[in-house]
């Protein structure tokens, strides 16, 4: 029956990291911009959400702000910081320290300005339980899975259906013919990271809803994003969101024989096991 | 007199370890935010040696420690650096993680959260280090050596050929070089620094703890690094002599101290932007 649980909170945990791993996969595949401060942004976007529904914001307010506020940190670190970086020639070193300093940026604002204290969200129906036979699911649960599966159909529609969308896959795939071809790369950047910025709201908002805000905790889910891009295939949005799904699942499951604080231990070890047999991920051939 | 030698203390525990970050992030060119994490297994298995029922004495516990540090480089690089360096960015926060989890949950290793107090003074064949000014002088013959290792290594073959990998590791591959293995070989020199930079600062506090090995010590290395500047010895000395008096500065403004952490490492995040922007070659370094 804990293993049932634990399968449950497992799914629930993967949905929003999913969500974390497209827009992260988002920008790398697209940027080759390896987006740290993206852990910034997620963190960000759950605190903003905090403090409109502290000071008793309706929820639709309490999402939608925040998003907007991210979307625009989002294009303005691509114009402001990586653009520039460009210009300049940086490589890709330096592009990587710049980011982590705006992950450590981001961050600490959020710490002097809130403190490093964990804060909970004040919604009483968010904590409230439904039952399925053996498994008790909170409504934030259920919201994060709905919310979660929505994004990820949302982000393949977008990708696969839309003009814009195409525009982002064609960059992706090869800048230099893009540019020539008049897709104007720089453009799609600040749109990729933008959208990604939005996107990547829905679980910085989801998740603290659960689990509490605290301001260094954008970091660990971030990397347990990454590693799931990486295993399922750099540029594969399905390979993302499945492989997040898989290691969350992996990991909470792992918590019947072993405690919890060695659930990164957990992901690490996942992480060396494709990098040893599949580095190009599970789902690099479906491109 | 004491607050002035153990400021130099510091600095020099941190020049070795920004040597070891130059020597990884500005000359091989590989991105690490794990530095202190090996830096913290230095430490904790240097505590561990000199407070064991049968305790050896300063010198065999640093080299081991640094052997320890070395063969924990070797282990992480080899896997990830075969792939890519992207990889390696993951599997530099995985281990920063790892190690600060490690270091927290693992009790009867490390203390916990709480720490590992009561470690031992050094002793250098049999002299006994007690006063902060002897143990300057011990701090200043390590950090010495770890520099002259560092001038002697940037003008040998491999020094060369690790610089050379930076700039076009293609060529150098073609040119019939071994790239993984130098790149390896760098990670694990690395490591040694690392892991005897965290001996002396164990030695030195007599108290160790996961904070100061956590991922914002990580961020701060980088920033000495940066700021110090890249691929240089000077630039290695002068970004922890400078990154270490900030703290110190900070006191004279008049900041509320549940925030002065944050204020402290917001600083550090705002001086990599910028230096990224505006001076990637730090203050006495080579482009980065």
């Amino acid at each position: 029956m804990l293993a049932l649980q634990l399968l449950a909170t497992g799914l629930v945990t993967g949905c929003a990291l999913g969500v974390v791993a497209i827009s992260f996969s988002l920008v790398y595949a697209t940027t080759k911009i390896f987006h740290v401060a993206h852990a910034g942004i997620y963190t960000l976007g759950g605190y903003l959400a905090w403090s409109l529904v502290v000071r008793g914001a309706p929820l639709v307010i309490a999402v939608v702000v925040p998003i907007a506020a991210c979307t625009a940190l989002g294009a303005l670190i691509q114009v402001g910081l990586y653009a520039k970086l460009e210009q300049r020639r940086a490589t890709h070193l330096v592009v990587l320290i710049a980011s982590l300093g705006t992950l450590a940026v981001i961050q600490n604002i959020v710490a002097a300005v809130y403190t490093p204290n964990i804060l909970q969200f004040p919604i009483p129906w968010s904590s409230r339980v439904v039952s399925f036979g053996p498994v008790r699911l909170t409504y934030t649960q259920l919201l994060t899975i709905v919310v979660s599966l929505a994004a990820y159909v949302g982000t393949m529609w977008f990708a696969h259906r839309t003009i814009l969308g195409k525009r982002i896959r064609a960059v992706a795939s090869n800048p230099m013919l893009a540019d020539i071809t008049r897709l104007q790369p720089h453009t799609v950047y600040i749109y990729v990271i933008a959208i990604a910025s939005a996107l990547v709201c829905l679980p910085g908002i989801l998740v603290p809803l659960d689990l509490g805000l605290q301001p260094y905790n954008g970091v660990t889910p971030l990397l347990t994003a990454t590693i799931a891009m990486i295993a399922g295939g750099v540029g594969s949005i399905t390979g993302a969101f499945v492989l997040s799904v898989a290691i969350a699942v992996v990991q909470n499951l792992s918590l019947l024989v072993m405690p919890g604080e060695w659930s990164i231990g957990v992901t690490f070890f996942i992480f060396v096991i494709f990098m040893l047999f599949r580095p190009t991920g599970l789902f690099s051939a479906a491109r | 007199m004491d607050f002035l030698y153990s400021y130099i203390v510091f600095a020099e525990i941190y020049v070795l370890l920004g040597l070891s970050t130059n020597l990884l992030v500005g000359i091989v060119g590989i991105f690490s935010v794990s530095q202190a994490a090996v830096f913290g297994v230095g430490a904790y298995v240097v505590a561990h040696f000199l407070m064991a029922s049968t305790p050896l004495s300063f010198i065999p516990s640093l080299v081991i420690a640094a052997a320890c540090c070395v063969a924990l480089n070797i282990l992480v690089t080899l896997p990830s650096l075969r792939v890519s360096g992207d990889y390696f960015v993951v599997t530099s926060f995985g281990i920063q993680l790892l190690a600060t989890a490690v270091f927290t949950n693992w009790a009867t290793g490390t203390g916990g959260a709480n720490g590992l107090p009561g470690i031992p003074p050094p002793d250098v064949f049999g002299l006994s280090i007690e006063t902060t000014q002897q143990y300057m002088l011990l701090c200043t013959v390590g950090a010495g050596l770890g520099c002259l290792c560092f001038y002697l290594i940037m003008r040998a073959p491999f020094g060369r050929l690790l610089r050379a990998i930076r700039e076009d590791e293609t060529a150098v591959a073609a040119a019939g070089k071994n790239v993984l293995r130098a790149k390896v070989s760098a990670a694990a020199l690395a490591g040694a620094f690392a892991g005897t930079a965290g001996g002396f600062y164990a030695t030195f506090l007599s108290f160790i703890d996961p904070s100061s090995f956590d991922l914002d010590a990580s961020i701060l290395l980088l920033t000495m690094v940066v700021v110090g500047g890249a691929r240089t010895l000077a630039g290695s000395i002068v970004g922890p002599f400078l990154l270490l008096a900030l703290p110190q500065l900070l006191t004279l403004v008049d900041i509320p101290t549940t925030i002065a952490a944050a204020a402290r490492q917001l600083i550090y995040g705002v001086l990599l932007i910028l230096f990224m922007l505006f001076r990637p070659q730090g203050l006495a370094g080579e482009k980065l």
